[in-house]
């Protein structure tokens, strides 16, 4: 019995005389509560014997509410043991300060659940929010400039579409008039009180102003023109070509023999180029003169006399339908413009009745010339 | 980025309450926010249409194409007729970032050839029925050197004759460099636009570029300041706003952050100021639209100071973490004491 007195003692020793001061204090937080503390102490007390004479069959339990045997506070003892005893007496267990205090564990418990459940919530909703706002890489899959079965996009499109119901069209970005809205007078952007600060998006910024003057401009402006000292170039010369007399050589340009897109200004008639640029109306330029020299060469075939045979002979009349079948309204009279309806307006022109006009520009070149 | 827009008539006096100007419609302001500039207005267009502004800038990747699809949104939003060209010849992009690259049938190229008219080959966006893009070429067809300046010339004075009116802004994107395309482009410009970032490569080849224009004949040169890190420029690892134009010189059109839904938005289609609620870099862009309408300049950039303040919750949270810190060095601390 002695040896596990003074087990206890020792484990008790430490929180000996926190116990007793605890105990102090609740005594003190009930008298300021209006309460009598001595039943509380004397209970306490009652407890605590009853756990030191049960602690050599530990296995028992220790019951509150056993009251048979009750010791009268002894305050005079002052044998160490008995102090010890005391100690051990004045450490409540758990359950019993749990029951004690129920309103302020309840509390506890109250806000542990509460932040739990937001945090659950809030993981839930942005794992929401994810499905609902697929990468934006499907969208390139969608304007087909990347292949889908690379990324196997498409069976992730098609998943969360089935289940978020989202809809690669979505309406996230709208397109709506701004119509007076003030791009510097936005809701999100918050001007502190002093004036001094701007709240934008999570972050403080101050206002700096500029210190650019004119005349800093002018230096700048002076100090390029000494520096960069080009012309614009007015003539293209291919490496080896000799320079005309007339012609400055800082204008000139040279233009490297294996350059990508080197060709020469002479294949193009500047004057025609310039005239299809300010063309507003009626047929383009190349696919009326493609359709005139078509044109000109079913009449040339007309006038020769084989065509009149195919005409005439009724037996080759079927391979002369056939030959036409590809272009049913070419059986239309050939004076009138298939390019242009009543109305004047301008119909896009057919492939299929210049076949060989998109292809090449030998043809066209050789049309046009006389 | 937030800046300020000097009134011609009002004195520029940075964050003041707007006492002075009173705003067109009832502006219900909080306690807490109050904007600076209260302009309820459509910005009035200045200068001659059509306004020919060449975007260019030397170096490649600092976001030209992204400049001109974005301002060009803007302006159009705004109510203003825009035509957007994309003048790199063999390497066109401009209508990939507009979602409208399988519109494109007829470029520059056919035009010159007369293979169809001007008219058709102008794609209209059907978003914005007065935004139209059109392509010099595409990437295999060829277009002669020295020709393009001229060709493109004729473009313009095509468009400012059209029978639907001249359009209020053309826009020509100008591919990387200074070789022949960026002659080409900046032939019939009157205004240019410099898109640079905050590296020094960027800048020298910016610097470049505005002496060519300026030995062009084109004047009024402004600048957009991209893919601006301000949490860089507060740790010094960037060069500030500031810094650039001492180095270069030349007014502010816009200064846009750094923002990777221009990523999300190239891949969509779909330019990033046509997104609701708009991003930082979509806002940037839409002052740097305004500001081009009216021929201005920004009078201030912003600064990032310190970091902001957590909101309640999170306070709230701090609070009962530092109770419970608290009372655990408590429990430990006060035995202790009480031993002693």
């Amino acid at each position: 019995m002695a040896s596990i007195w003074t087990l206890q003692f020792h484990s008790l020793y430490f929180p000996h005389r926190v116990s007793s001061t605890v105990a102090k204090l609740r005594t003190e937080f009930t008298l300021s509560q209006g309460r009598l503390s001595l039943n509380r102490w004397s209970t306490n007390r009652k407890f605590q014997l009853k756990a030191v004479r049960d602690s050599a069959s530990s296995n028992e339990d220790q019951n509150l509410e056993s009251g048979k045997v009750a010791v009268a506070a002894d305050t005079k003892t002052k044998d160490p043991v008995a102090k010890f005893q005391e100690t051990l007496i004045s450490l409540p267990p758990v359950a019993f300060v749990m029951k004690r205090h129920t309103r302020s564990s309840f509390a506890i418990g109250l806000s542990l659940s509460t932040a739990f459940l937001v945090i659950v919530v809030r993981a839930f909703i942005v794992r929401r929010s994810r499905y609902n706002r697929p990468g934006s890489v499907e969208d390139l899959v969608r304007r087909g400039q990347l292949r889908s079965d690379r990324r196997d996009v498409k069976h992730l499109v098609t998943k969360s579409a089935h289940k978020c119901g989202y809809l690669l069209k979505s309406p996230i970005y709208s397109s709506r008039p701004l119509k007076y809205e003030d791009p510097f007078n936005n809701p999100l952007v918050k001007v502190g009180k002093s004036n001094s600060t701007m709240e934008m998006c999570g972050k403080v910024y101050r206002l700096a102003p500029i210190t650019l003057t004119k005349e800093q401009q002018t230096i700048h402006q002076k100090r390029r023109s000494r520096a960069y000292q080009w012309k614009r170039p007015t003539i293209f010369l291919k490496e080896g070509d000799l320079i005309p007399p007339d012609v400055d050589p800082d204008t000139v340009r040279w233009i490297p023999a294996n350059h990508p897109f080197a060709t020469t200004a002479n294949d193009i008639d500047e004057d025609l180029a310039q005239n299809n640029v300010y063309q507003k109306h009626g047929v383009p330029f190349r696919i009326r003169a493609e359709h005139e020299a078509l044109q000109k060469k079913l009449e040339a075939l007309q006038n020769e006399q084989k065509l009149n045979k195919l005409v005439i002979d009724s037996s080759n009349a079927k391979d002369f339908e056939r030959a036409f079948k590809l272009n049913p309204k070419s059986e239309e009279p050939l004076d009138q413009n298939p390019f242009v309806n009543q109305s004047g307006d301008l119909r896009p022109p057919r492939p299929d009745q210049a076949p060989n006009g998109y292809d090449s520009n030998s043809s066209s070149e050789e049309m046009q010339k006389p | 980025m937030l800046s300020l827009i000097p009134s011609p008539t009002i004195q520029f006096k940075p964050l003041f309450p707007s006492k002075t100007i009173k705003p067109l419609k009832p502006f219900s302001s909080k306690s807490s926010i109050q904007s600076v500039l209260q302009w309820n207005r459509k910005p009035e267009l200045a200068g001659e249409t059509p306004r020919v502004v060449v975007i260019t800038s030397g170096k490649g990747g600092v976001g030209k194409t992204t400049t001109t699809a974005n301002v060009g949104l803007s302006l159009a939003r705004l109510g203003f007729s825009v035509v957007a060209i994309d003048a790199d010849v063999g390497l066109r992009n401009l209508d990939l970032l507009l979602g409208l690259e399988n519109r494109v049938n007829y470029t520059v190229v056919e035009v010159l050839n007369g293979d169809c008219r001007l008219d058709q080959a102008l794609v209209r966006d059907k978003r914005w029925s007065n935004f139209e893009l059109l392509c010099i070429s595409k990437p295999r067809s060829k277009l002669p050197l020295g020709f393009g300046g001229k060709a493109l010339t004729w473009v313009v004075e095509a468009l400012k004759s059209r029978q639907e009116g001249s359009p209020d802004f053309i826009l020509i994107d100008c591919p990387a460099g200074i070789d022949a395309g960026f002659i080409t482009a900046i032939t019939p410009a009157n205004e240019a636009v410099l898109v640079t970032t905050p590296d020094i490569t960027s800048l020298r080849d910016a610097d470049r570029v505005t002496g060519l224009l300026e030995c062009d004949g084109i004047r009024d040169i402004k600048m957009v300041v991209n893919r601006v890190r301000t949490d860089m420029i507060k740790g010094e690892d960037m060069m500030s706003v500031l810094d650039i134009q001492e180095m270069l010189g030349l007014a502010l059109l816009g200064v846009i952050p750094e923002d990777s839904e221009v990523i999300r938005s190239t891949n969509r289609g779909y330019p990033l100021v046509l997104n609701k609620p708009p991003t930082l870099a979509g806002l940037a862009f839409e002052q740097a639209a305004w500001r081009l309408v009216e021929q201005d300049s920004m009078k201030a950039v912003m600064v990032e100071e310190e970091p902001k303040r957590r909101g309640f919750f999170s306070f709230f949270g701090l609070g009962v973490l530092a109770v419970t810190v608290g009372l655990e060095v408590g429990s430990v601390v006060f035995p202790i004491l009480l031993i002693r």
